[in-house]
């Protein structure tokens, strides 16, 4: 318990304390955040009629973003198959950066969720048991158990591994392995389910199409890796974390796949939709062609269809993608163009015609952004937190108290239950050890301050009779073997090493004896450690 | 001198700190709702769990806190679906003029929101001898001097009380269900407001409170149901519930649409009933329901009863 609060504190100064450019960092995000929570507060105290959102479109901007972000943190996976199944050391090293970001994507979907309810108290009417869960047959009931199955898995394997790094320990495969092949399909599942959400609903037709869950696979693991590589070159940077090229090279190659199978897809989608040219083609119309002039989404779907394909071409060309200016350009593209289409461009026209055929454009209101931006800078803020402590864990900078280095003298000596005084006559002495079963005794002045000490042996010594009429004082020697009480098992092993005796007698800050260690002491509580 | 000065300062201290705490405090409990009866409002069950009593009790909690409210008592009824009743409803496409009388007999009866607006039945308009079905080519807001306007035929469209509704399966918290009369109900103080079932309505048919509902106090209609026109509340979802407060309490009592409109154009009964009029229609007119490939079954009817 004591070790548990005492690292927290480790952990919460490791947080607090940065440099300069840390807190005007932390500053600027945490205002943004706060600029998020008055807007919230104003739709609390209003409803969601400070929102763009109508009967027409109702869901915009939130659950655009939710579902873009879901596709973030299930790229993690896509850095864990090849680190742990095949065992390619440059990417394992940063997994588990990866791993904290998934952590981070999936709380901020959380939070997206939430300010998209019209009653966010009513949470837990989602739950099972405690409330209604409509499980198995509402699509969002599934989407709440794997996302928070994923928050779990997730949180589970990163602060284990941060933990036993913390205590300067390997971790064991036997203990998160099981963890980590799950993850894998669960993160295929996370994205899976959420493309369900939206494909499971005959009333939509612009979701209403088998691609979509492959389609959403796919560019999910264009952005979600392509933030990792933007990421992991700002970490490089401003520690001393070293992540190899070869790591950074070999995850744009993978992008490159992935934005060549999105980008098949679409065209595989755009096809049927335009050439059988059903009604049910009206929404991605209005998508790419505008649809009876209204084509507000239009320009930002050809801007991201460019972004897209740029971008498949600078990560395919070894020259361009092992260049980092190119790179990061390609990054940027990736990440601006799959915002674009899996977020508005996914979510707006499913509701574009609506199902009577009416034409609502939706742009979202100045609160709606402040929102989504107030929720941005949150997960910014827990990722550079999670960042701030995992960094120096992992580079062995930080340390966390173990418990051998929590145990302390204290804690195991034997309380001390006589003391006596230089003016003890010996005959006394030898009643008290033998009454008390002791085999050293502690000598101390007025102030009960430790001055010498008289041992079993040093009686034995004497010959018969001579002890008659003799003192404490005639036989003590100098007290040598003490120690403090706040000396932990190693310091206390180490100090009884270098001596002959098998006792060390404890003293506190005045100098005081309180009590003695004996070497079996000590054997005991480090076996107890190991054994927890 | 100085000692007044300081004195003011601190009373000027307290009274901030004073509004500060109190400020937090009204934050602290969910948005100011301070009612006593909020934390049994939270904690309510969902209501098909509920035995009879609690629902009394929660009754009696509700149409307190509406007399609070709004200074008047409304009756809230918990009526039962009636066994052996499917309710049907039929709508005649050769008579309806689009007139919108049933629009707004609903929101009279219904206590819908009128700020802002909130209707439960969409008319909508087609040009004659263009593509009908498509829906895309209709015109919801059309508003000429006089219906009905030669060129334009009419479709009013409302819930359908789907016999597989899609909104049902959606919603993740079982907060809208179909009940055994074929009525598809949504407890207002069990929906978390997440509107999947929205998204899942084939028909238009859900509408949400964005903002907070407002009806002026005398149109507000006491005879209510729990699970249909009581008042509603800011971020929950409702729709047509073929005015559950008057069918089921009094069997063979019309929707307030069927009785609004002028033209006889709708129709309702119980299809299990052989002899009513909702089984006459299917059997004697040229029927159809809307979006049919969708396999919802809704348990309304259009049909042609003459016409050119
Ligand atoms: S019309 Fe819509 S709201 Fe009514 S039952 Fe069918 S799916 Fe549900
Ligand atoms: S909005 Fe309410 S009724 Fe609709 S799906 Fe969500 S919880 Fe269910």
């Amino acid at each position: 318990m004591i070790q548990a609060i005492k690292n927290f504190f480790i952990a919460l100064r490791q947080i607090a304390v940065g440099n300069k450019k840390y807190y005007l960092w932390v500053s600027f995000l945490s205002f943004l955040a706060l600029l998020g929570a008055s807007a919230y507060i104003g739709q609390l105290s209003r409803g969601l009629i400070i929102t763009a959102m109508r009967d027409q479109v109702s869901w915009g901007m939130y659950i655009s973003n939710f579902t873009f972000l879901v596709g973030v943190a299930a790229a993690a996976v896509l850095l864990v198959i090849p680190a742990y199944l095949y065992n390619f050391k440059p990417i394992k090293e940063i997994v588990l950066f990866g791993e904290l970001l998934a952590i981070t994507a999936i709380t901020m979907c959380i939070l997206f969720i939430i300010v998209d309810m019209g009653q966010p108290l009513r949470v837990w009417h989602i739950l099972p048991v405690v409330g209604a869960m409509n499980f198995p047959a509402s699509l969002l009931a599934w989407d709440v158990v794997v996302l928070n199955g994923y928050l779990i898995i997730n949180s589970v394997i990163a602060f284990y591994v941060l933990y036993r790094l913390s205590i300067g320990k390997e971790y064991k495969m036997s203990v998160i392995g099981p963890l980590i092949i799950l993850s894998i399909p669960w993160a295929v599942s996370i994205h899976t389910v959420t493309a369900f959400l939206y494909n499971g609903l005959s009333s939509r037709p612009f979701w209403n199409a088998s691609i979509l869950a492959p389609r959403f696979l796919a560019s999910a693991f264009c952005s979600g890796p392509a933030i990792m590589l933007i990421l992991f070159q700002i970490i490089r940077k401003l520690s001393v974390v070293e992540i190899d090229n070869k790591a950074i090279f070999k995850i744009a190659e993978l992008i490159a796949y992935a934005m060549g199978i999105n980008l098949f897809l679409l065209g595989a989608e755009i096809f049927k939709e335009f050439y059988s040219g059903s009604i049910h083609s009206a929404p991605i119309q209005y998508l790419y062609l505008g649809l009876h002039g209204h084509d507000k989404l239009v320009p930002w779907m050809w801007f991201a269809t460019t972004m897209n394909i740029s971008a498949f071409f600078l990560f395919l060309f070894p020259k361009t993608r092992e260049n980092f200016t190119t790179l990061n350009m390609a990054c940027l593209f990736v990440i601006t163009g799959v915002y674009i289409e899996k977020g508005m461009g996914l979510v707006i026209p499913g509701f574009v015609p609506d199902t009577l055929g009416e034409i609502y454009e939706y742009t979202p209101t100045t609160q709606e952004i402040l929102v989504t931006i107030g929720i941005w800078a949150s997960g910014a803020l827990l990722y550079t937190f999670l960042l701030k402590l995992a960094i120096p864990v992992y580079t062995g900078k930080l340390r966390f108290f173990s418990k051998t280095q929590l145990t302390a003298a204290r804690d195991i000596m034997t309380k001390l239950v006589a003391t006596i005084r230089a003016e003890t006559p010996l005959d006394e002495v030898v009643k008290l050890m033998l009454s008390k079963r002791l085999t050293d005794m502690a000598v101390v002045d007025d102030s009960d301050k430790l001055i010498g000490i008289v041992s079993e042996r040093d009686i034995i010594s004497l010959e018969v009779g001579q002890a008659s009429g003799k003192t404490a004082a005639d036989l003590m020697a100098a007290p040598t073997g003490t120690v403090p009480e706040s000396f932990h098992i190693q310091e206390l092993g180490k100090v009884l090493a270098s001596r002959t005796a098998n006792l060390l007698f404890v003293v506190n800050e005045n100098g005081q004896p309180v009590g003695t260690i004996e070497g079996s002491d000590i054997l005991k509580s480090l076996e107890d450690i190991r054994r927890e | 001198m100085e000692e007044d000065g300081r004195r003011s300062g601190g009373i000027d201290r307290r009274a901030f700190l004073q509004g500060a705490a109190l400020g937090l405090a009204t934050l602290a409990l969910p948005l100011g709702r301070a009612d006593a009866s909020f934390w049994e409002s939270f904690f309510q069950k969902h209501f098909r769990e509920m035995n009879d009593d609690e629902i009394k009790q929660v009754i009696d909690r509700l149409e307190k806190e509406y007399a609070q409210k709004f200074g008047k008592q409304i009756e809230i009824g918990a009526d039962k679906p009636i066994p052996g009743v499917l309710y049907g409803y039929g709508l005649d496409l050769s008579r309806c003029i689009g007139c919108r009388r049933c629009v707004y007999g609903c929101v009279e009866e219904n206590n819908q929101s009128l700020d802002p607006q909130i209707h439960w039945i969409t008319v909508l308009r087609f040009k004659k001898g263009e593509k009908w079905v498509d829906l895309e080519n209709s015109e919801k807001y059309y508003n000429p001097e006089k219906v009905p306007e030669e060129e334009y035929f009419y479709m009013p469209v409302q819930c359908q009380q789907c016999e597989n509704p899609p909104c049902v399966r959606a919603c993740p918290t079982q907060a809208t269900w179909k009940d055994p009369d074929g009525i598809v109900v949504i407890d207002y103080n069990w929906c978390i407001g997440c509107r999947y079932c929205m998204a899942a309505c084939p028909y238009g048919a859900r509408r949400f409170n964005w903002g907070s509902p407002k009806r002026p106090v005398e149109k507000i209609n006491p005879k209510t149901h729990y699970l249909g026109n009581r008042p509603r509340y800011r971020g929950v979802v409702e729709k047509c519930t073929f005015c559950i407060q008057r069918t089921r309490k009094d069997p063979g009592r019309y929707p307030a649409c069927v009785e609004a409109c002028p033209v006889g154009a709708r129709k309702f009964g119980n299809l299990l009933d052989p002899n009513s009029e909702i089984r006459y229609a299917i059997e004697h007119k040229r029927v159809f329901r809307l979006k049919e490939d969708l396999n919802t079954y809704p348990k309304f009817y259009y049909f042609f009863a003459y016409g050119k």
